[in-house]
C-alpha cells in the first residue's frame, strides 16, 4: 500500500490547561478535498494553523510526503493558504499580489508574468491585473487570494472559512468555482468550515470536529446515513431525538422501547448500551412516513402542531404523546398531506435501518 | 471592504448637508489672527523694512558663510535626528503593536512620562550624562573601550543625541497607530507565500507603515528645524542652530530685521515640506482607493 500523502499523527494542542485539539489522527490522499467541519472552538482552525506552521502542536507529528513538517518554518513549507479575512496586500495591485510568492522565490520575470496570467485565467479575473484590492468585491478578493495561494503550485492548499464573509448567493457561486479549480489543478485541499451544506457540496470526505476531537471521518453520504455519534447526526442533516430505553443489544443493533411500551427491533446502535439504560432514538424528517390514525396504530402516535410549505417540500411538525417534537418532511403533493390539519392525530413509521440509537 | 461601504452609502438616501460649524470656530480664529498671524506678519514685515526697505537682510543672511554654516548645521542635525528616530522608533512601535496590552501600556506610560517631564530638566540630565566625567564616558573607560573621554557635549553629537531622545515619542506614536491597523493575517499570508521575515518586512510591513513613517518623520524634522533649548544647552556657542540665531538677533543684537528674515526662511522651508507631505499623502489616498 502506498503511503498517504498527508499524515496527521496524534496532534494535540493545549494552551495551558485548555486543550484546543486532542489526539487528531488523519490521513489524506493526494488530490483529495477534505473538509474540517465543526462549530467554532471545535479545534478545526487550530489544526489548520498547525499545518500552516503558525502554531506548534504540544504533541504529535505531521508528515507531508513522508517528511515531517514540524521543524520547517511557515515560509519554507510551500503550502498555499486562503484566509477567512481578506489578506491581499493592500499596497500592491492584483497582478503584483499574485506575483508576490513568485518574486520572493526570485523567479525570472517572464516566468512570473506568464504565471500571473495563467492564474488570473484560472480564477476568471483576466483584465483585473492592475486593480487594487480595495477596488474589488469581497468575492473577487478571495478569488485573487486563491490565485496567489496557487501561483507557486503548492502540493497542499489550506482554506480557513474563506467564504464566511460573503453573502449566501455569492458563496454558492464561489463554491462551484473552488470545485472546478480543485478538479482542474488536482491540488490537495484541506478546507475549514462550520457550514454543513458547504462541506457537503465541496468535499470528497468530511472530518467532523467536536470539542477538539474528530468525531467521525467519511464521505457526506456515509456521515448522513451512518452517523457514529449524536453530534454528527445533529450536525449533518436534520434530525430529531426521542428518549427511549435499550432492552437488549447485539451485533451493533439494539432492541428498544419507546414511552408507550412498544418495542422496536434491529435499530443501528452507537455507544455503549446497557440493558435497561436510557438512550436517544434519532429520526430523520425525510425518512419518516406519516399516516392518519385509522384503527390500529402501527407507529409512534403524534398530533400535528404545524404545517409549513417550503416550496418543493412540506414540513409537518408533530408532537408525540410523550411531548417530544418530531418533524416530518414530505414532497409537495404527497397523498398523506391532502386535507391534513393542525390538531389531527397521526402515526409516524420508519424503516429500522433509517433510525439510529445513541447511548 | 471600502467598496462595500461605498456601495452602501451610494444606495442610502442623500445625506443632509452638515450644518456649517464656522461660527463656532470664529472665537478661535480671531484669537489666532490677533495673537499669532498679526505678530508674525509684523515680524516678517520688519525683515524687509529694517533698517531700510529692501532685501538687504536676506542678502546678508544668505551671503555670509557663518550664517550659511548655521543653516547647514540645522538641516544636517534635523535630518540625522529624523533618520535615527525612525530607525530606533520603528522597532519600538512594532513591538508595542504586537506585545500584550498590559506591557504595552506600561511602556506607553514611560514614553509619556518622559514627554511630560520638563524639557530643561531632561536636557540638563543629558548634559550630566554626556560630559567628560559623565556616566557614559566613565562607563566606556571602565570597560576599557576608550582611553580618553569622548567629546559628547558642546558639539553637534550632543545635540543629535539629546534631540533624538526628545523626538522619539513623536515618531513612535503615529507609527504605532499605523502598525496597529495592519492585520497580522496579512503577514501570515506573506509567510506562507514564502517570504522570509526580512522579505515580509521590506515588501509588506514597511510599505504599509509608510504613511505613519512619513507623518512622523515630517513632524520630527520640522520640530527639529526650529528647536531651541536642546541645541542651546548641548551644542555650545560654536555650534549654533537656526532658532538660536533668531534668538540672538532679537535678544542680544536687537536686530529685528535679520531675525525676521531668518524666521521667514525657516517658515518657507517648513511650508514647502508640508506641501510635499500633503501631495504625498494625497497620492497615498488615491492609491488606496
Amino acid at each position: 500500500m502506498t503511503e498517504p500523502f498527508l499524515q496527521i499523527q496524534g496532534i494535540r494542542k493545549a494552551y495551558g490547561p485548555v486543550v484546543a485539539v486532542e489526539n487528531v489522527d488523519l490521513q489524506v490522499r493526494r488530490g483529495e478535498f477534505l473538509t474540517f467541519l465543526g462549530p467554532s472552538g471545535s479545534g478545526k482552525s487550530t489544526t489548520l494553523y498547525i499545518l500552516a506552521g503558525f502554531e506548534d502542536p504540544t504533541a504529535g507529528n505531521i508528515l507531508l510526503d513522508g517528511r515531517s513538517l514540524l521543524s520547517i518554518p511557515s515560509h519554507k513549507r510551500n503550502i498555499g493558504m486562503v484566509f477567512q479575512r481578506y489578506t491581499l496586500f493592500p499596497h500592491l495591485s492584483v497582478g503584483e499580489n499574485i506575483a508576490f510568492p513568485l518574486k520572493v522565490r526570485r523567479l525570472p520575470k517572464a516566468e512570473v508574468d506568464a504565471k500571473v496570467k495563467e492564474m488570473l485565467r484560472l480564477v476568471r479575473l483576466e483584465g483585473f491585473e492592475d486593480r487594487r484590492p480595495a477596488q474589488m468585491s469581497g468575492g473577487q478578493q478571495q478569488r485573487v487570494a486563491l490565485a496567489r495561494a496557487l501561483a507557486y503550485d503548492p502540493p497542499l492548499l489550506l482554506m480557513d472559512e474563506p467564504l464566511s464573509a460573503l453573502d449566501k448567493k455569492l458563496r454558492e457561486e464561489i463554491q462551484y468555482e473552488i470545485r472546478r479549480i480543485h478538479q482542474q489543478t488536482e491540488v490537495t485541499i484541506l478546507y475549514v468550515t462550520h457550514d454543513q451544506e458547504e462541506a457537503l457540496r465541496l468535499s470528497d470526505r468530511i472530518a467532523v470536529f467536536s470539542k477538539g476531537i474528530i468525531d467521525q471521518i467519511g464521505t457526506g453520504p456515509e456521515l448522513y446515513s451512518n452517523p457514529q455519534t449524536r453530534f454528527v447526526a445533529e450536525f449533518i442533516g436534520d434530525s430529531d431525538f426521542l428518549p427511549c430505553k435499550v432492552l437488549s443489544a447485539s451485533d451493533g443493533h439494539a432492541t428498544i422501547s419507546l414511552g408507550d411500551g412498544r418495542a422496536l427491533d434491529r435499530i443501528p446502535l452507537h455507544g455503549f448500551a446497557s440493558a435497561g439504560g436510557k438512550a436517544a432514538l434519532m429520526l430523520r424528517p425525510e425518512r419518516l412516513r406519516l399516516a392518519r390514525i385509522s384503527g390500529e396504530n402501527a407507529g409512534i402516535a403524534a398530533t400535528v402542531s404545524d404545517i409549513t410549505f417550503l416550496g418543493n417540500n412540506i414540513h409537518v411538525s408533530t408532537t408525540t404523546d410523550d411531548g417530544a417534537l418530531v418533524s416530518v418532511r414530505l414532497p409537495f403533493g404527497h397523498e398523506a398531506i391532502a386535507g391534513l390539519n393542525r390538531g389531527d392525530r397521526v402515526q409516524l413509521t420508519f424503516d429500522a435501518g433509517s433510525a439510529h440509537v445513541f447511548c | 471592504m471600502s467598496s462595500q461601504i461605498r456601495a452602501s452609502t451610494a444606495s442610502a438616501p442623500v445625506r443632509p448637508a452638515r450644518p456649517s460649524g464656522l461660527r463656532w470656530t470664529l472665537p478661535a480664529l480671531a484669537f489666532v489672527m490677533l495673537f499669532f498671524v498679526v505678530p508674525v506678519a509684523a515680524l516678517l514685515l520688519r525683515s524687509i523694512t529694517e533698517p531700510a526697505f529692501g532685501l538687504q537682510n536676506y542678502v546678508a543672511l544668505l551671503g555670509s558663510s557663518t550664517y550659511l554654516k548655521i543653516f547647514v548645521n540645522t538641516f544636517l542635525v534635523s535630518a540625522v535626528v529624523t533618520v535615527i528616530s525612525l530607525t530606533i522608533g520603528f522597532p519600538v512601535a512594532w513591538a508595542l503593536a504586537i506585545m500584550p496590552g498590559r506591557l504595552a501600556s506600561v511602556i506607553f506610560a514611560i514614553l509619556l512620562l518622559s514627554m511630560w517631564t520638563n524639557l530643561l530638566a531632561r536636557t540638563y540630565a543629558w548634559m550630566v550624562l554626556l560630559q567628560r566625567t559623565g556616566l557614559i564616558n566613565k562607563m566606556l573607560i571602565g570597560m576599557g573601550l576608550i582611553d580618553q573621554p569622548l567629546p559628547l557635549v558642546n558639539n553637534l553629537v550632543g545635540v543629535t543625541i539629546g534631540m533624538t531622545y526628545i523626538m522619539l515619542p513623536f515618531i513612535i506614536l503615529p507609527l504605532y497607530g499605523v502598525i496597529r491597523k495592519i492585520d497580522p493575517a496579512i503577514l501570515q499570508a506573506a509567510a506562507l507565500c514564502g517570504a522570509t521575515r526580512w522579505q515580509s518586512l521590506v515588501r509588506v510591513l514597511l510599505p504599509l507603515a509608510l504613511p505613519g513613517m512619513a507623518a512622523g518623520a515630517l513632524m520630527v524634522f520640522v520640530m527639529s528645524l526650529g528647536y531651541f533649548v536642546t541645541p542651546a544647552l548641548l551644542g555650545g556657542t560654536a555650534n549654533m542652530m537656526l532658532a538660536e540665531l533668531i534668538a540672538q538677533f532679537v535678544q542680544s543684537l536687537v536686530n529685528w530685521g535679520m531675525g525676521g528674515a531668518a524666521a521667514l526662511l525657516l517658515l518657507v522651508v517648513t511650508l514647502a515640506l508640508y506641501a510635499v507631505q500633503l501631495r504625498f499623502a494625497g497620492d497615498q489616498r488615491l492609491g488606496d482607493r
